[in-house]
Parts: C-alpha cells; sequence; structure tokens
C-alpha cells in the first residue's frame, strides 16, 4: 500500500529514474550520431583545391560523398567520419566536366559519318580519362534513330549521355541527308524532346546545310515548340551566309554557335563559316560582342577542322571569351590537335584563360547553356560526378588544325574521376591500397 | 685574246659546270628525305641499335638510321632530343571488334560488341602502331570484322580467329565444341594469311584439353602458333601439362601475371605460374626454354602486384608485353600500353628489355617480322616516346597500387610514315610562322 512519504519518495525515485532515463537517451543518442556520422561518409576528398564556380568555391576545401551524392563541402572534415579517405592534396577538385560538343553514336555503319557508325566514338573511351562525365552528343541522331542512340549507346555507357536532336529526322549520315529539308519536322523533333525523352535531349542540332537560312530557322522552329536551346553548325554554306544575320536576326538569346574560332578560306564557289576575327584586321568583328551580349552562346567545337589560333588568340587577347569549351570529338579530331577535353582546356590555359574561367566554361557554363541547372557543380544534394584534376607544369606544345603550335607551361591531366559517387577513373592509383596488402586468396 | 686563258676560261667553265651539277646533285638529295627524326635515342633491338641515332623516312618507308644525318636533305626535321625512338609498338593482345551487337547469354559482348573497344581511339596515343586481336572474331565472324573494323582502322589490325566459330560472343559459345572446327578456321586463315596470324582458344570450362587440342591441330594445317587464354575448366587443368604435353614450341600462353582470383570466366581462379610462397613454378622456366611463349594479357583480371613482381625478380621474363586492351580493362588498372609498359619499367626491367618485349619479340611470335624493327625499308612504323620521371602509381587487378618514378608518354607516333600522333606538336611550325 502506497503512502504518502512512500508517493514522494516514489515520485522523486521515479523522477530520478526519468532523468537518468532521459540523460542515458541522450548519451545513447549522441554515441548513436557520432557511430552514424562515422560511417556516413564514403567517400571523402581530403585536402584538394576546390573550383566550384557556381558556388563561388575557389579554395582547399574537403569534398564528402555519401552515397552517389554531394554531402558536404567544407575546410577540414575530419577523415574519421568517412570510411575512405583520398588524400588529393596538390591536386584541384571540379565538378565533373561537360563536355557539351561530342559525337558518340558508335554503331558499325561504315557508310554513315556520325549515326551508328564507326565515326562517332565510344564515350566511356574518353571521357573520364579526361575528367568529364557527361557528354552532350551534338546532332549525330535525329528523331528517327534516337531511340537507337538510347538503346545500343546511352543505355549502355558510364558517361552520362546528353543529346542535341539532329534537325533532320535520320540525323548524320551523309552530307546529303543534311541538305533534305522535307525531313526536318519541328513538330517530330519537339515531340521526341518535350514528350518523350526530356531527360535527355537537350536542344537541336543545325548542321552542314548548303543552302539559305532554311535549316536553322527549322531548328529554331522546333527549338520554340520544345523550349530549348539549338546548336548550329554553319560551316558548308555556298556561298557563305552572313553570321550577323544569323546571330542578330535568326537565333533567340540562348542559341548557340559553335566552332567559334574555325577559320576557312572563303570564297564565293568555295563556301564556309564566315569568321568571327576580321582576316584582315585581326579584330574581333563588332557585332560578335554584341551578340554575346544579346545572349547568343559562342561554344567551342574544336574538331579536326574547327579551331585556328589566328582566330582564338586575337579574340582572347581582345576580351572576346567562349561561353563554353568543347571538343567536337569524333573519330577524324581525337589523333589530330584536339585530342581530349584536357587538351583543349589546357590550350586555353596557354593562351592565357584563368584555370577557373576555364572550369567555368566547362562545368556550370554548359550546364546552363543545356538548361541542366542540376549539372556542373558541387552543391549539397547533387550527383557526385567529380573531376579531380593535376596541373602539371613544364613545357607542353598544343597545336590547332593547321597543325601549327603554341607552347604553354601547364597542363592538366585527369587524376581521379567520380562519376555518381563511384571511382571510373584512377591515374595513379590514388584510391588505391597498396599491392602489399594481404592476398585474395579463394 | 690568248690561246691560253681560252683554254682557262673552258677550265673554270668546266669548273662551273661541275660545280653546277654537283648542286643540283645536292638539291635532288635535299628533297630526298620526307621526314627525319634528329637526335633521339634509338632503340631498335632487332638491329641492336641502342644510341643517339637520326632516323630518316622516305615513302612511308625507312629510308636510314645513323648518326648525324644533316637536316638540309630532309624536307622536314622533328627535332627529338631527349626523346627515345623505336619501331611502333606491337600490342599482341587486343580485343578491338567494336560493333553494336547485343551481348550473347554470359559474355563481354567482344564480338561486334561494345565490349570491344575501336582500334585508333587507343592505339596512336600510346605509341602502338600495330594491334593483334585475339580472338574476338571466329570463321563466321571474320569476313564482318575485316569489312567493319580492319579496313576501317588506321592502326594495323592483325588478328588471331576464335577457335570458336562464334568467337567471343558469349561464354556459353566457348563451350560449344561442336562449333571448333580446325579444317573450317584454317580454310578462313588460308584466305586471310597477312592477316590472321595463329588461334586463340579460351574460357572452356570443360575438363579437358579439347578446344586447345583443335587449336593446335588447327595450327598444324596453317603452320601458326595458338594462343590460349587458360583456367577456366572445372576441377582445374594443369598448366605444367599444358606447356609440356599439349603446347608446341611457339604456341602462346597469355594472362601470365593472373592471380588465382574467380572471375566470370575462371569460376575456380587461374592456376598461378607461382606457388603458394611467390615462387615461380619450376617448369615454367623450363617451358619458356623450350619455346613457349609468356604473353602478359593485363586485362581487366588478370595482372596481379605479387606474382608479377615476385616473378620479375627470380629472373622471369614475360616474352610479350601486351595490354588484352577492352572494355572493362581500358579505364582499369590496364589503361593502355603505355601504361602497361611503364608498370615494367618501375618493377626493374630496363627499357630495352621492355621496348624488345613490345616490338621485335610480338613480331617474332605472329611470325611478321617485317614488323617491330627500324631496318631499311621496312614500313616506316615508328614510336617517339617521352620517359617522364616522377611519382607515378601504377594498378593492378585486383586495384591494388605499386608505386614508381618513370612513366612512358607517347609523344609522336608514326604509320607508315604519316604522323598519326603529335602530342605537343614537336612536328609542327610555330602558329604565327604560318600565315593562314
Amino acid at each position: 500500500m502506497r503512502t504518502k512519504t512512500a508517493g514522494i519518495s516514489e515520485f522523486i525515485q521515479h523522477k530520478f529514474v526519468r532523468t537518468v532515463q532521459r540523460i542515458a537517451a541522450v548519451l545513447a543518442l549522441i554515441l548513436i550520431t557520432v557511430t552514424v556520422e562515422a560511417q556516413e561518409i564514403d567517400i571523402l576528398l581530403k585536402g584538394g583545391h576546390v573550383i566550384d564556380p557556381k558556388n563561388s568555391i575557389n579554395a582547399k576545401m574537403d569534398v564528402a560523398i555519401v552515397a552517389d551524392k554531394i554531402f558536404r563541402v567544407a575546410a577540414n572534415i575530419p577523415a574519421s567520419l568517412s570510411k575512405k579517405t583520398i588524400d588529393i592534396s596538390g591536386l584541384y577538385v571540379t565538378p565533373g566536366i561537360i563536355d557539351m560538343h561530342a559525337h558518340v553514336f558508335h554503331g558499325a555503319d561504315v557508310n554513315s559519318i556520325s549515326a551508328n557508325s564507326p565515326g562517332g566514338l565510344q564515350a566511356d573511351a574518353f571521357s573520364f580519362r579526361a575528367g568529364v562525365t557527361t557528354v552532350v552528343d551534338a546532332g549525330s541522331s535525329g528523331w528517327r534513330n534516337f531511340p537507337l542512340f538510347k538503346s545500343q549507346v546511352i543505355d549502355r555507357s558510364q558517361t552520362r549521355i546528353l543529346a542535341f536532336l539532329n534537325v533532320v529526322g535520320g540525323g548524320m549520315v551523309t552530307r546529303y541527308d543534311q541538305q533534305d529539308v522535307t525531313d526536318m519536322n519541328p513538330e517530330m523533333n519537339a515531340y521526341m524532346i518535350k514528350k518523350l525523352h526530356p531527360t535527355i535531349l537537350v536542344g537541336i542540332k543545325s548542321a552542314h546545310f548548303w543552302g539559305d537560312f532554311r535549316s536553322v530557322d527549322k531548328a529554331v522552329e522546333s527549338g520554340k515548340l520544345a523550349n530549348v536551346p539549338v546548336i548550329v553548325d554553319f560551316g558548308e554554306h555556298s556561298p557563305p551566309n552572313s553570321i550577323e544575320s544569323l546571330f542578330m536576326e535568326h537565333f533567340r538569346p540562348g542559341d548557340i554557335f559553335t566552332h567559334t574560332f574555325s577559320e576557312h578560306a572563303i570564297s564565293e564557289t568555295a563556301g564556309g563559316r564566315e569568321s568571327i576575327v576580321d582576316v584582315k584586321t585581326r579584330k574581333v568583328k563588332p557585332f560578335v560582342f554584341a551578340a554575346q551580349k544579346r545572349g547568343i552562346i559562342f561554344d567551342v567545337g574544336h574538331g579536326a577542322g574547327a579551331f585556328n589560333f589566328n582566330q582564338a588568340i586575337p579574340a582572347l587577347k581582345q576580351g572576346f571569351m567562349p561561353n563554353t569549351i568543347s571538343t567536337d570529338l569524333y573519330n577524324l579530331s581525337m589523333n589530330a590537335a584536339m585530342k581530349d577535353m584536357t587538351n583543349v582546356m589546357s590550350k586555353f590555359l596557354a593562351m592565357g584563360m584563368g584555370l577557373q574561367d576555364v572550369i567555368l566554361r566547362s562545368t556550370w557554363n554548359p550546364a546552363q547553356v543545356i538548361k541542366r541547372p542540376d549539372l556542373g557543380h558541387l552543391s549539397v544534394g547533387s550527383e557526385a560526378d567529380i573531376a579531380v584534376f593535376n596541373l602539371k607544369k613544364g613545357n607542353f606544345g598544343y597545336m590547332d588544325v593547321r597543325r601549327t603550335k603554341i607552347s604553354g607551361t601547364e597542363k592538366l591531366e585527369a587524376e581521379l574521376t567520380l562519376r555518381a559517387g563511384r571511382v571510373v577513373w584512377d591515374l595513379n592509383g590514388i584510391s588505391a591500397p597498396d599491392w602489399q596488402m594481404p592476398a585474395i586468396t579463394n | 685574246m690568248n690561246k691560253n686563258l681560252i683554254v682557262k676560261i673552258r677550265e673554270y667553265a668546266g669548273i662551273l659546270v661541275f660545280a653546277a651539277c654537283l648542286m643540283a646533285q645536292s638539291a635532288l638529295k635535299a628533297q630526298e628525305i620526307d621526314m627525319l627524326i634528329k637526335g633521339g635515342h634509338v632503340i631498335d633491338p632487332k638491329n641492336n641499335i641502342n644510341s643517339v641515332m637520326d632516323v630518316a623516312i622516305k615513302d612511308g618507308k625507312i629510308y636510314r638510321v645513323a648518326a648525324n644525318i644533316p637536316s638540309t636533305s630532309a624536307k622536314r626535321t622533328v627535332d627529338a632530343k631527349g626523346l627515345y625512338v623505336s619501331p611502333g609498338f606491337i600490342d599482341m593482345h587486343v580485343h578491338v571488334f567494336a560493333g553494336a551487337e547485343e551481348p550473347g547469354f554470359t559474355g563481354f559482348g567482344i564480338t561486334n560488341g561494345f565490349g570491344s573497344v575501336a582500334p585508333d581511339d587507343f592505339t596512336f596515343r600510346s605509341g602502338v602502331t600495330t594491334v593483334v586481336d585475339a580472338g574476338s572474331a571466329g570463321w563466321r565472324d571474320f569476313h564482318q570484322f575485316k569489312k567493319q573494323t580492319i579496313d576501317n582502322s588506321q592502326t594495323r589490325v592483325l588478328a588471331f580467329i576464335s577457335m570458336a566459330g562464334h568467337g567471343m560472343l558469349g561464354t556459353v559459345h566457348a563451350q560449344d565444341t561442336t562449333d571448333m572446327n580446325p579444317v573450317t578456321t584454317a580454310f578462313i586463315m588460308k584466305e586471310y594469311p597477312d592477316i590472321i596470324v595463329g588461334i586463340k582458344a579460351h574460357h572452356y570450362q570443360g575438363n579437358d584439353f579439347g578446344p586447345v587440342d583443335r587449336a593446335i591441330a588447327t595450327g598444324r594445317l596453317t603452320n601458326k602458333p595458338i594462343m590460349v587464354d587458360f583456367g577456366s575448366s572445372t576441377p582445374k587443368l594443369s598448366i605444367e601439362e599444358l606447356f609440356m604435353k599439349h603446347f608446341r614450341p611457339g604456341d602462346i600462353f597469355t594472362h601470365t601475371f593472373s592471380g588465382n582470383a574467380a572471375s566470370a570466366v575462371t569460376p575456380n581462379g587461374r592456376e598461378p605460374i607461382v606457388d603458394g610462397n611467390n615462387k615461380v613454378k619450376p617448369f615454367i622456366f623450363e617451358a619458356q626454354k623450350q619455346g613457349r611463349i609468356f604473353d602478359t594479357g593485363h586485362g581487366g583480371g588478370a595482372f596481379v602486384w605479387s606474382t608479377a613482381i615476385n616473378a620479375l625478380k627470380q629472373g622471369f621474363y614475360p616474352n610479350t608485353i601486351s595490354t588484352d586492351l577492352y572494355r572493362n580493362s581500358r579505364n582499369a588498372g590496364m589503361k593502355d600500353m603505355a601504361n602497361v609498359m611503364s608498370k615494367f619499367l618501375n618493377m626493374g626491367m630496363s627499357i630495352q628489355d621492355v621496348i624488345l618485349r613490345s616490338t621485335w619479340n610480338p613480331a617474332n611470335v605472329i611470325q611478321h617480322t617485317e614488323l617491330g624493327h627500324l631496318s631499311v625499308g621496312a614500313e616506316a612504323d615508328v614510336s617517339v616516346f617521352n620517359i617522364r620521371e616522377g611519382k607515378f602509381g601504377f594498378m593492378d587487378a585486383r586495384g591494388s597500387v605499386f608505386n614508381g618514378t618513370k612513366k612512358l608518354e607517347a609523344e609522336l607516333t608514326l604509320r607508315a610514315g604519316k604522323v598519326a600522333w603529335d602530342l605537343n606538336g614537336i612536328s609542327g611550325p610555330q602558329w604565327d610562322a604560318v600565315s593562314r
């Protein structure tokens, strides 16, 4: 039977027990939290110099990854919180590089230029080893063969592959197909982009057209219907068309001019692409600055025939910078002056562009241009696509499509590449244990 | 006029004509060499060259290799001071039958599939000018391989034909002994005598030497070597028996430094060349002495540091260095030929020994003695490379790292005299030296 006193003492006792219980619970919670945190980070990239232009980070910081996402970017995240820590002191860390102009619709049709062709390369053969985690195919497929591109290549690749749909239904098969105005169908293009593949298709490509502005205009019409930008290779008009008219009358802000630094020996009969730098005065044409101000995007698209130091060097000196750096990777560019994305990026370093500017134009800028603001940065919660670079010092040479060269003292080298939190490239084994670890037996 | 003077004038005229002739001759000479690679350290094991020499190329062929060939005799001179010059590398084990076929059953989709890579994507940038496909195509698909890949590549592509009619379409096809026909295979080999260098037996899981013996039978019909990817059998078969009772001299064991870990194609793991104490098994030395060829074939799962390091320490060197380039090896520990060669350099193999095993040795093994050297008249497949000094790491198939200080880097690669790769533009003029 309870007495009042007993009741009080019981009450006190009870309170005491409850307090102890509470303290214990809190302690346990703290312990659990610490334990959970200790296991929380899967990979910690420690001691690198982070360049993340979107988030205005340009400092020594650690990058923590949980599962396939960025978990934290901060100074001095303790290694004890991570299952695996990779020492990257002395190296640069950036968002995974986006190569906005590539041809990766690899296939076996030897009669095709880019669609389902050996001329289109295997993305994974070039991406990770150059720090690239996302490539954007520039119009190798049209709406008719995009499903094949997707099942044959995109779904099988580790690299994130996005694509500009060719304005021509059959994509890039031959030069002649590119002239077929009857196969440029804005409704079908827009349907394919908006309704069927909005997460993969980022825009429309017009290329290799020999006539007037019809190909561009059909692309822009498709782009308006689908609310996506167009990218234009303006290189084969005979006679050449005015790029001023293209930029000021046909393009919308956000539309993309690729092969910015090409220089063709133009004549009325030969045709070609009008250059942005006047070939006589070597001055950037005034409307080019005006166009960029208007929101027209200038993409590098180096390729095998579209990068000339006589254009790029004067342009950069006069303060004209391309919005995006890209390769135009395909079979003819891979072993020539272009080589790979790090080589093209390094070329801009050698021409005097700052490292932050180079990274901006290879990550956050292209992400915005293709309207994929989920990519190109290291914000917490974003997919952990990461490039770790070594900036080599020495004497290097960089070539243009004429096979002439400039000298440089720096060269980017992809050390470590992560795609969705997984190591997909490790040049020097910095993520690996020493070989003398206990042998795996079975 | 004085007669003597006239005679003298005639004499002088004669001298002038003679001088003019000399000048014309030297002008001819000035046009003689297309490209002169000057000042590099030439390593040409076949010709016992290991010194600074110039290499002259004309009409796609090696024209002369000698000290101090004057630049004036060449249209174009490349300064290769501080660099090494060697025959173009021969990568004796690759999978380059790239295509779009769905992988059949279980397997890597090597045959006309995404498991293979395109040769030109990897060769020139690592100094390779010749690759030998290791059985991606069998007799059923070889025509397709030829049309699709071999005829469309800048790289010289040779091949071992698969003993399985369907090649490496799927692991299951490697088990179908009814589709391993020596007569049919030999027939196709005789159709492409310049391309097919031998027969590949691979991935067979049965507890018998059936596919190996059929490959050897095919090899006897064609007088070509066989290459074997061994170690898939359940229970395991003895490699000693393979080398001593089945192989002929010249037959090739690939994946030499494989560990004994199980994989999709080796359910029980391959028998390693070293024993449990990392000692090279005695019969391995004996087998090599008797002419059995040990090929590296690094691949995605067939190169383990403890095996390689211990074997090299005990004086066992592979006959040939090769990559086993395919989808699963390219971005892993293997990477490319230059990386695999660098591994051997860092394990202590001399650069001469590394080059020998990547040029003249494989050329001999595949019976293409016109390749792998810089003899006058040979096709000008040339590799100019740099050995970087620094701190480098190299990974094996288990994903463990071995640290080194040297790394081979391809500077300039010539295929039949044409520049197929130029890393730093050493073959080109300065940008502002050319008007447009």
